[in-house]
Parts: C-alpha cells; structure tokens; sequence
C-alpha cells in the first residue's frame, strides 16, 4: 500500500497517476517517470500475487529437487551429497516399484473407465427437459464432495463388515468378497472409487462438448443416410476432441496425484504396500519415516512424470484436434 | 439403424428410462449415507436403504454435542480459512491476472509460463519444504500460515481464470478511463473488476470447494495441536468409532452442508464465467 501512496511523486505527470492529472493528458512523460510507473504497477499488481508463489511453491520445489540429492534425516544427521545414490536406491526399492506400479493401474483404470462411462451417460443425458436437468445435477453431486467424505461413504459400504457385506449376508451369500481387504482386490476397489468421484466431472465436460456439435451436421448426415454409428464416429467423435483432451490430462493427472484415498480407506494396505501410491510413499517416507532426502528423490521423480504425461497428453491430443 | 424421427415410439421410452436407471446407481451409495444420517445407529446395518420415516436426529444431535467440539472448532477453523483464502486469492489473483493479460513484454510471457505450470504440481511434492518455509516465517501450525499456503498453491488457477477473462474486455475501456484521468487503481476498481464478475464467481465456487475439502495440507500444516477443519475431523472420527455409521455419516452430511449452499449459491454465475472466457478469449 506505500508503494502506491507514493506513487504521484514519482510517476510525475504520467496518464497513469490519480487525481487531476488532466494537464499531462497527450504529453509524453519522462523516460525515467515512465519507468517508476512500471514498476510501481508491478509491484501493487504483479508483485503480491508472484511472491506468494515464488516463496511457496518454486522455492519449495527448488528445496525437493536439491534434498533430493542429500541423505537429509532430521532424525540421523549429519547432512551431506550423496549424488545420484537415492535415484539408484529408488529403482531397486521395491516399495517405490510397487508403488508406482499401483499408481500406474490406477491412473490406467481410472482414465479409461471414467471416459468411456463419461462420454456414454453425457450421451445418454444430452437432451432437454426437467427429467434430464435433475438428472445433471445428481451426477455433478460428487464434484463437491471432499475426497475424505467420498472415500468414507465407500468405506463403510465395502468394508468387510459395511453395508453392502451384510446386505449379502442377509441374502445368503455366505462369504461375501473383502473388497478392501483382500490384497488382489483392494487395488481396484481403490480405482474404482475414484472412478465414482471423477465421473461427474466428465460427464459435465462432455455434455459441453456434445452441446458444441452442429445438428445441422448430424442431420446432413442422418439425410446422406449415416447410421448413428457412422454419425458418431464421423461427427459427433471428431467435434467432441477439445473435451476429450481436456478429460483426458484431468484424468492422468488426477490418478497420478492419488493420496487421499489409500490414506483414508486402505493405509497402503492389505499387507504391505498392495494398495500405496507414489503420492502415498512420498508422504510416508518424509513425514513418517523422515526420510527426507530419499522422499524427496521420489517426489523429485514424481514431479517429471507428472511433467511428462501433461506435455506428452497435450501435444498427442491436440494433434487429433487439428488432423480431424 | 433406426434414426430417431422415424421411429419414435421405440426410443421414446428407452432413453428417460435408461437415463433414470444409470444416474439411480450412480446416486445409490450417496442416497445410502443420506437416509442412514436420520436413522439411530443401530437400525442402520439392518436396514441399510430404508426410508427414515420418522427421521431421527440423534446422530445429527450426538455430532452436534461432541464434548470435545470436534465439529464445532473444525466448522469455525474451515470457515476461517476458506473465507480469508478465497477472498484474497479472488482479489491478487484478479490482479496479476489483468497484469499478465496486459504486458506484452517477453518477460511477463515467460512469468505466466511458470505460472500455469503450477496448474499440475501435486502438493504432495511441496508439502515437506513449505512446512520449512512456514516454519522459517513462524507461521507453521496456525491458520495463517495454512491461509498462505493455499494463496501460493492456488494462485495458478486463479490467473488462469480470469487471464482468459480479462482479454474479453476491450483495452479501449481502459484506456478512455485513463484519458478521464483515472488512476491504475481506479480503472481496475472500478472498470475491469466488476466486469470479471463471472470469472470471480467461478473462481469463488472452484477454489471454496476445493479449500473447503483439502485434506493433506490441513492436516499437516495446522497439525494436532490446533484443532482442524471439518473435513480433517472426519478422518480424525473415523479412528475413534470404526463402526458407527451413524454419527460418521452425520459429521460428513454436517460437514458438506455449508460448502454445498455456497455451491448451489453460486452455480448459476460460474457456469457462465467459465465459458465466457473459453469462448471469447
């Protein structure tokens, strides 16, 4: 807020300046006004917003790629440089393989199921009236859902002993599948909950999407004697691109950076590790193990993939923007 | 095959029905914790999916009563944080924002590049250092400390918002308040930001939700000493009683209520935000 009131005596008679600056309209300021009123624009309208993310976000990015080069442990010191040794160390951790090998499946999953159920029921919505209105609203309910509310709704659905157990138990089933218990199905019920959260988001973009094709073209179309197939993939599907793309990155990401629910619903577990992610193992490893150097090797890590995925899902996806 | 207008009796019934069919499944398991939050806790695993009537409140009531206060405090704490947060995120990042859209020197390019690659930064990848530069300010454990935080985290999606807004309001409009002598204050005041008001909404409804849900940071930034916010509360819950559906359930409907009326309060304006930026930008 100095800065600004200080602004008129430095700025002298720029356009810029308050008050009844009216007999510096047309005459060109000085040089060196013209500059002290950049700056001074920068720093009331650039400059607050920028440092908060330079200090907590760069700077805190800077500080994990550079512990990850340390065998930094606030509970083991001394700290010094241990090069490439926690990278060496990560390919043969196999809580680290394992991991992202779990967030791999479930990045996998998450993004193939949620865009193909997204694109059917936005196609399955995509008409007017009160009907498919509430029906909108109902699959956009999740999106304003916590992930700790959602993860706990499913837990107590499909724990081992949660509703829908002793739902199959009172219909005789005599031993009902532990969802999240069982170390070959947790992995998936996992991705399936996320699946559930994600959907609505989809929907939502698609519906957009399918809002945005022509009928006049679809009609053209149906006139030149398409079947709906033929219509859909000549013109619904290439008209729908934008929206895939954008579901697509969401999704990756979003299955990548999965932490909250292994750590609400399943803790890594059953056993050891069947259900951790990345996310998950960078967590456990610098705050609970302490860790940090090592953690931050893998959040390191982590970060490039995430990198990667986005610049490689954006340049694939928007190449069949402009070919189609 | 058979295209609409031709036959429509065969279709006319199939798609309301399959529609109402797939969105009840989808709804099922939300409609299950819904009922069960009027139902005492022992009728719950008996009859998972049946109707409360006559609604019971005493989960609601037992929530409300906790004698630790556990919602109570974490009601006020997410209050705090996620008023404080959006409203300032709304007003630096509306600024930066128009900065950004207005410079067209090299630098400010590269500085919005940066920017928006904070868009896909897990904060599980941060979280350890911010603690540090949190600590190092004598901030770590107290809300402003998790106010900033938040700013710094969320300051990506706020410039992005509104950047494609702001280059859908003419630069003439700008420039002829500055002829009548408005100051760079006064034109952003009183010229641009009003009309960004559906940037604003959206950006108020995405970053309220997304504050009002966070898990981790919370959790690790306010830490065990000084209290949290509901959604952190009802993990804290969940350790206590595994089993009672009914006062977990009851926390979470307690819990997502406030940021739900604030969803639906500003819906109808941040829909429109959205697209009009995409769409004119």
């Amino acid at each position: 807020m100095s800065a600004t009131l200080a602004r008129p005596a430095g700025a002298g008679p720029s356009k810029a300046g308050p008050g009844p600056s009216k007999t510096g309209r047309g005459t060109r300021p000085p040089r060196g006004g013209r500059r002290v009123t950049k700056a001074l624009h920068f720093l009331t309208f650039g400059a607050p917003g920028m440092i908060v993310y330079l200090l907590l976000v760069l700077v805190p990015i800077a500080m994990t790629v550079r512990a990850g080069f340390t065998n930094r442990n606030p509970a083991n010191p001394p700290t010094h440089w241990v090069g490439l040794r926690n990278y060496r160390d990560l390919l043969h951790d196999p809580a680290f393989t394992g991991a992202l090998r779990n967030t791999l499946i479930v990045t996998v999953i998450v993004t193939v199921a949620a865009n193909v159920l997204g694109l059917f029921i936005a196609q399955l919505l995509d008409r007017s009236g009160w009907l498919y209105n509430a029906l909108r609203s109902v699959f956009f309910t999740p999106v304003v859902l916590s992930s700790v509310v959602v993860s706990v709704m499913w837990q107590a659905i499909l724990s081992d002993d949660g509703l829908l157990a002793s739902a199959l138990r009172g219909l005789g089933v005599e031993d009902p599948p532990g969802w999240l218990s069982d170390p070959d199905l947790a992995l998936y019920s996992v991705a399936f909950i996320i699946t559930w959260q994600v959907l609505g988001f989809c929907v939502v973009v698609y519906l957009a999407g399918l809002a945005a094709v022509s009928t006049e073209l679809l009609e053209a179309a149906e006139m030149d004697g398409a079947g709906r197939l033929s219509r859909f993939r000549h013109v619904t599907w290439p008209m729908l691109a934008p929206a895939v793309t954008i579901n697509t990155v969401m999704l990756l990401i979003t299955g990548f950076k999965t932490y909250d629910q292994i750590q609400v619903i399943t803790n890594g577990g059953p056993g050891s590790g069947t259900t951790s992610t990345i996310a998950f193992e960078v967590v456990q490893t610098t705050f609970t193990g302490n860790h940090i150097g090592y953690g931050s090797a893998m959040a390191t890590l982590m970060l490039m993939i995430i990198a990667a995925i986005s610049v490689v899902a954006l340049r694939f996806l928007q190449r069949r923007e402009v070919t189609q | 095959m058979n295209a609409t207008r031709t036959s429509p009796r065969s279709s006319s019934w199939f798609r309301p029905l399959a529609a109402t069919f797939v969105t009840g499944v989808f709804f099922l398991p939300l409609y299950v914790v819904l009922v069960n939050v009027f139902k005492p806790g022992s009728e719950i695993t008996p009859h998972p999916v049946g109707v409360p009537i006559p609604p019971s409140f005493t989960s609601i009531h037992e929530v409300l009563t906790r004698s630790d206060h556990l919602f109570w405090y974490g009601l006020i704490n997410s209050v705090e944080v996620t008023a404080i947060s959006i409203t300032v995120l709304t007003v630096v990042s509306a600024m930066l924002g128009h900065y950004l859209a207005r410079s067209t020197g090299r630098w400010a390019k590269g500085a919005l590049a940066i920017m928006l690659c904070g868009l896909m930064i897990p904060s599980t990848v941060i979280l350890q250092p911010v603690t540090e530069v949190l600590r190092s300010l004598g901030l770590m454990n107290t809300i402003p400390g998790l106010v900033l935080a938040n700013i710094g985290y969320y300051v990506p999606f706020g410039v992005f918002v509104f950047m494609g807004f702001v280059k859908t309001i003419p630069l003439e409009l700008e420039e002829a308040a500055a002829l009548d002598g408005a100051g760079r204050f006064r034109i952003f005041w009183s010229v641009v930001f009003p009309l960004l008001r559906p940037a604003s909404a959206s950006v108020l409804v995405f970053l309220g939700v997304w504050i009002w849900n966070d898990f981790l940071n919370p959790l690790i930034i306010l830490g065990p000493a000084n209290g949290t916010t509901v959604t952190v509360g009802i993990y804290r819950a969940i350790g206590e009683h595994q089993s009672d559906f009914g006062t977990v359930f009851a926390l979470m409907f307690l819990a997502t209520l406030p940021i739900l009326v604030f969803y639906l309060a500003f819906q109808k304006h941040f829909v429109k935000g959205l697209t009009g930026g995409a769409t004119k930008g």
